[in-house]
């Protein structure tokens, strides 16, 4: 029996070539935007799981609490200090394991020179903690001796060529040599982090370089990333309950407050491993994570589709149902049961999924290479051949073929056999508003994901081009080098005196990156300066840090070169000065003012400016000038300002001084503005996938539309033809045959509207800064969908019109 | 065979009853041949319906082989069909995508026969309907007359105790219609039991007895032989 239905569903397949076209097509689309999702969602929820250890894992964070007791930092990394103390303190910890990132440091090689971004110092256990595949090298010490450096084979062959890397000694931010002890690979792009270079983490004793003293006892360097591997399943809760104590015991009191515990102002935290990826939003990571609520989004979406290409299929195998009416009539009186006519049905679509899912399949393995050039993932279709999801995949088009069979089946089956063999059946009143209804479902999910689209790029634009507060163009920052701590003031007027570099400027941090830095504020009272509890968080910077970057001074002045006193004075933002409860900022002009242990004046307030990016509101910001022999730890980056003109020329020119003060360190720069595009870049990827599913969407309903009316006209061919006799013009017909189906995306646009501004309005509210929604993104949805789909059935409608009608009038 | 009493039918629209079986009563015995005549909308194709299981009264009783069948449910009239009845009608009825052999083992297949039996018992019908050279032929690729021809030896290949036969000639030329009343003549002379509705007087006289309704009922009842 079996054989009979695949034997009548190929050759219903082979007959009505269109609507089977379109059936598999559809369903093949939307099977390949499921399983393209599905290799994304497998591939975040993967993140770091490669560890063999990883249930065993955890990260040590830590976070600061303000006056009120309110987080106001949470960073992923700590203090050198509570390594070791953590390790001594908690027996059930087994083991700990650091990494510090040492951000981008020039290394050379002979004359070879290359700045390394990826580098990291590593603790000698960091192999036993996590999964790291050292090729060359000795497990155990690799990095056990101070100087020690690994490498991977990539970043070797850079410096060595095919040589032998081993023992070869490489130099590193020409201040100390390191002999390489070891090749590994590089870490699969689904870890949370990528070094390329590790540096061995007694190399940090050196007083040169860090110091054994700072590392024992440093509470305040929270730039240690710290692993700790625990017991299987272990109850890490108590643990973090023992954390308050355990800081109590070991830092010292707060200076400010003696008396309060230490407890009170910081915490401590176990973060589970496999959480750093897609649940961790502190203010420091080692790289960019991804967000659990994006993979949310795209599994619903992924439903979204195929439930659209599910609704294809109802429809228009119920809207051909006319067709099969005679067969289905025939069988019944051949003795056929109604629940065998279902079978027969189900197993149609099911066989029709099981097509598609293959067709899929090839699909989704042709366009991952591009996928992943669009988003810059690093997706493979490897990942979905593991059991768990190969049964997923196998059984989900078993489970689409029953629920788009479903319908369809129960509908056919229930024709009275002897109606449809005298050619008295007419597709009743029910299927019909049932297929209206489904086409109306299909076309509210389109304009949802055309309006979310249209929303996620005005976003994107307002914050791409959004006034900052100060001038992004043309400024191009580079990292700076305590080489340059001496000589700076000649660098710098080297530079400036090429009409075509304005300003050069130095700072601790640069606008596009966050601000995480505090200290405690003190003002005037009376005649001492009283603490206060604002939190107001500062950039180190020097004389031409405002000007470089065009920051406004609403009153008082810059920092100038004319006042001696200055790197003692303070300028302000506005947000700072309502902070401290002042609503009119020019009256803070010229009083006293402590900030960390600087005592000094207010000698300007600035306009507020987004230093950081649009996610984050402005913060009150202090900027404070270091004395000039403290002037090489505190600053971090020099930013430029270039007048414009000639830019290949300046760069050229910066490039001549910068080499000619320090010959050992590569010349790198970037753009300001490409930084700040990059802030954007996850929303600017969710930005392109968005469009590429929302016109899947449309197409795939579109298809449907197309089906649907081909047959819709086809039942209607002999009133055409009567209204045509009858003096009817095309286009009289081709309204009439539009009317109905632009009345169903009517509908869908009444429904899809509330829903998406729903969505929208939650999806914006991750923003501090965004643009208002405006109605005519709906009207604008709504009319886009419309037109769509007006084409769509024109297609048809315009045939039928244009057909001879004596042709379908002969044919009754 | 059948016996039918007091059989009532009637279609509601929203506004309109019509009454299709007015108490209608007859019997029909094994082996016999009736046809079924009648002006339009007399009523007919709906008691061939009811007769065919293929729809239920709403009133009334109906006897098949002794048991009172006018309330089964759609399963096991199902059940009851598929063994004791084959079809014929007007149009022929054969499913478009199925060969000619397929159309005739579908009954076979819904019994519940195994494959080689099935080659053999269809090979056995198409032989003696002499249609066995287009057995892999498609319906629309046969005559009028031969495709009428599969259609009565896919109703025969059950070996149902009753036919019935809906103006099987209808559609055919007059040649082939005689081959087709030879046919069911045959079949009735081997035991089957037939009820044939037709408009025609010339196939009315290969039966042994003709029924004559108007408005849901018998008028008269002729007797041939």
């Amino acid at each position: 029996m079996f054989k009979n239905y695949l034997k009548i569903t190929f050759r219903n397949l082979a007959k009505y070539k269109f609507i089977s076209f379109i059936n598999i097509f559809g369903l093949t689309v939307g099977l390949t935007c499921c399983l393209l999702i599905l290799t994304y969602i497998l591939h975040e929820t993967s993140y770091d799981r490669y560890n063999r250890q990883a249930s065993r894992i955890w990260r040590v964070t830590r976070s600061w609490n303000n006056k009120e007791g309110i987080v106001s930092l949470r960073l992923g990394a700590i203090a050198p200090a509570f390594g070791p103390l953590l390790l001594n303190d908690f027996p059930d910890i087994q083991k700990m394991t650091r990494v510090l990132p040492n951000g981008t440091s020039p290394v050379r090689y002979e004359d070879k020179i290359f700045n390394e971004k990826n580098l990291y110092f590593a603790d000698n256990n960091l192999f036993g903690v996590f999964d790291v595949n050292l090729i060359e090298g000795d497990r155990r010490n690799a990095l056990a001796d101070p100087f020690s450096i690994v490498m991977t084979r990539a970043v070797a062959r850079r410096y060595f060529g095919d040589a032998d890397p081993i023992n070869k000694v490489v130099r590193l931010n020409n201040q100390a040599n390191f002999k390489v002890t070891g090749i590994f690979d590089p870490l699969p792009s689904n870890s949370h982090f990528h070094p390329e270079i590790l540096l061995s983490f007694a190399t940090l004793n050196d007083s040169t370089i860090y110091g054994a003293k700072n590392l024992a006892n440093s509470f305040s360097n929270n730039a240690f990333f710290t692993y700790v591997l625990l017991p299987e399943n272990y109850p890490v809760h108590n643990m973090e309950a023992q954390f308050p104590a355990f800081l109590d015991r070991h830092m010292p009191p707060n200076q400010k407050d003696p008396t309060a515990k230490v407890s009170a102002g910081t915490r401590l935290y176990l973060q589970k491993l496999t959480d750093i990826h897609l649940r961790s939003h502190l203010d420091e990571e080692l790289e960019d994570n991804g967000d659990i609520t994006r993979v949310y989004i795209f599994g619903a979406i992924a439903l979204f589709i195929l439930l659209i290409a599910c609704i294809n299929y109802m429809n228009l195998s119920t809207a051909r149902s006319t067709l099969r009416a005679k067969e289905i009539g025939i069988r019944k009186v051949s003795g056929a049961q109604r629940q065998e006519i279902v079978f027969q049905f189900l197993s149609e679509s099911v066989l029709v999924s099981y097509i598609s899912v293959l067709l899929a399949a090839a699909l989704t393995w042709l366009s991952l290479p591009w996928i992943n050039d669009i988003t810059g993932l690093q997706l493979s279709i490897k990942s979905l051949l593991q059991p768990a999801v190969l049964i997923a995949v196998v059984l989900t088009p078993l489970v689409v073929g029953l629920l788009s069979g479903m319908y369809p089946a129960l509908f056919l089956s229930s024709f009275q056999p002897q109606q449809v063999l005298k050619g008295l059946f007419k597709a009743g009143g029910s299927s019909i508003s049932f297929r209206k209804a489904l086409v109306v479902v299909q076309f509210a999910v389109s304009i949802i994901l055309l309006i979310s689209t249209a929303i996620v790029f005005q976003q994107l634009h307002y914050m791409e081009t959004a006034s900052l507060g100060f001038s992004k163009d043309h400024v191009l920052v580079m990292s700076y080098n305590n080489g340059l701590d001496k000589s700076y003031e000649s660098f710098r007027t080297r530079l400036t005196h090429d009409p075509r570099i304005l300003e050069v400027s130095r700072s601790s941090r640069i606008p596009s990156g966050r601000l995480l830095d505090e200290s405690g504020a003190s003002t005037e009272s009376g005649d001492s300066l009283r603490p206060v509890t604002a939190d107001i968080k500062f950039v180190s910077v020097d004389h031409d840090f405002v000007a470089t970057y065009h920051i406004p001074i609403v009153a008082g002045r810059d920092y100038s070169r004319d006042y001696a006193t200055d790197s003692t004075n303070f300028l302000l933002n506005i947000a700072a000065a309502k902070a401290l409860g002042i609503n009119d900022p020019a009256k803070l002009v010229g009083r006293n003012f402590g900030y960390g242990g600087a005592k000094g004046k207010v000698i300007g307030i600035m306009g507020d400016f987004n230093f950081e990016s649009m996610h984050q509101q402005i913060v009150p910001l202090i900027l404070t000038m270091p004395n000039s022999h403290d002037a090489g730890n505190s600053f971090n980056n020099i930013s430029i300002r270039l007048s414009g003109n000639d830019v290949p020329g300046a760069l050229a020119a910066l490039e001549k001084t910068w080499k000619s003060y320090l010959p050992e360190v590569p010349f790198e720069y970037s753009f300001l503005d490409d930084k700040f595009d990059q802030l954007y870049r996850s929303e600017q990827k969710q930005g392109s996938l968005f469009t590429c599913f929302a016109g899947i969407a449309i197409f795939i309903a579109c298809l449907g539309l197309l089906g649907l009316s081909a047959f819709s006209i086809s039942q209607r061919v002999k009133e055409i033809g009567v209204r045509k006799v009858l003096g009817a013009s095309t286009g009289s017909i081709v309204s009439l045959l539009s009317r109905d189906f632009l009345k169903l995306v009517a509908i869908a646009a009444l429904i899809a509207f509330p829903v998406a501004w729903y969505t929208m309005h939650s999806w914006l509210g991750d923003f501090a800064y965004r643009i208002s929604i405006q109605w005519w993104v709906f009207l604008l949805a709504g009319i886009l969908a419309a037109v769509v789909a007006l084409i769509t059935i024109s297609f048809q409608a315009i045939r039928a019109a244009l057909a001879n009608p004596v042709k379908s009038l002969r044919s009754e | 065979m059948i016996k039918i009493s007091e059989l009532q039918k009637v279609y509601r629209t929203e506004e309109v009853e019509t009454i299709a079986l007015n108490k209608l009563s007859f019997e029909v015995k094994e082996g016999e041949f009736v046809s079924v005549m009648g002006p339009s909308g007399c009523g007919k194709s709906t008691l061939l319906n009811i007769l065919g299981l293929l729809d239920d009264p709403d009133g009334g009783s109906f006897l098949f082989n002794g048991t009172e069948v006018a309330h089964f449910n759609e399963r096991k009239r199902a059940d009851l069909r598929k063994r004791n009845i084959g079809f014929v009608f007007q149009s022929f009825n054969l499913i478009d995508e199925l060969t000619v052999f397929e159309n005739v083992e579908l009954p076979l297949i819904y019994l519940g026969v195994k494959g080689p039996e099935r080659k053999q018992r269809v090979e056995v019908v198409l032989d003696k309907m002499q249609i066995m050279h287009r057995r892999n032929h498609y319906p629309q690729q046969l005559s009028g007359g031969q495709q009428q021809r599969v259609a009565v030896a896919r109703a025969v290949v059950n070996n149902p105790k009753l036919i019935l036969a809906d103006e099987p000639t209808g559609n055919l030329d007059s040649s082939n219609g005689n081959e087709v009343m030879q046919l069911l003549t045959d079949l009735n002379e081997q035991g089957t039991t037939i009820i044939m509705v037709t408009h025609s007087e010339h196939d009315s006289r290969y039966s042994h007895r003709i029924i004559r309704m108007l408005d849901g009922q018998t008028v008269t009842e002729n007797i041939l032989i």
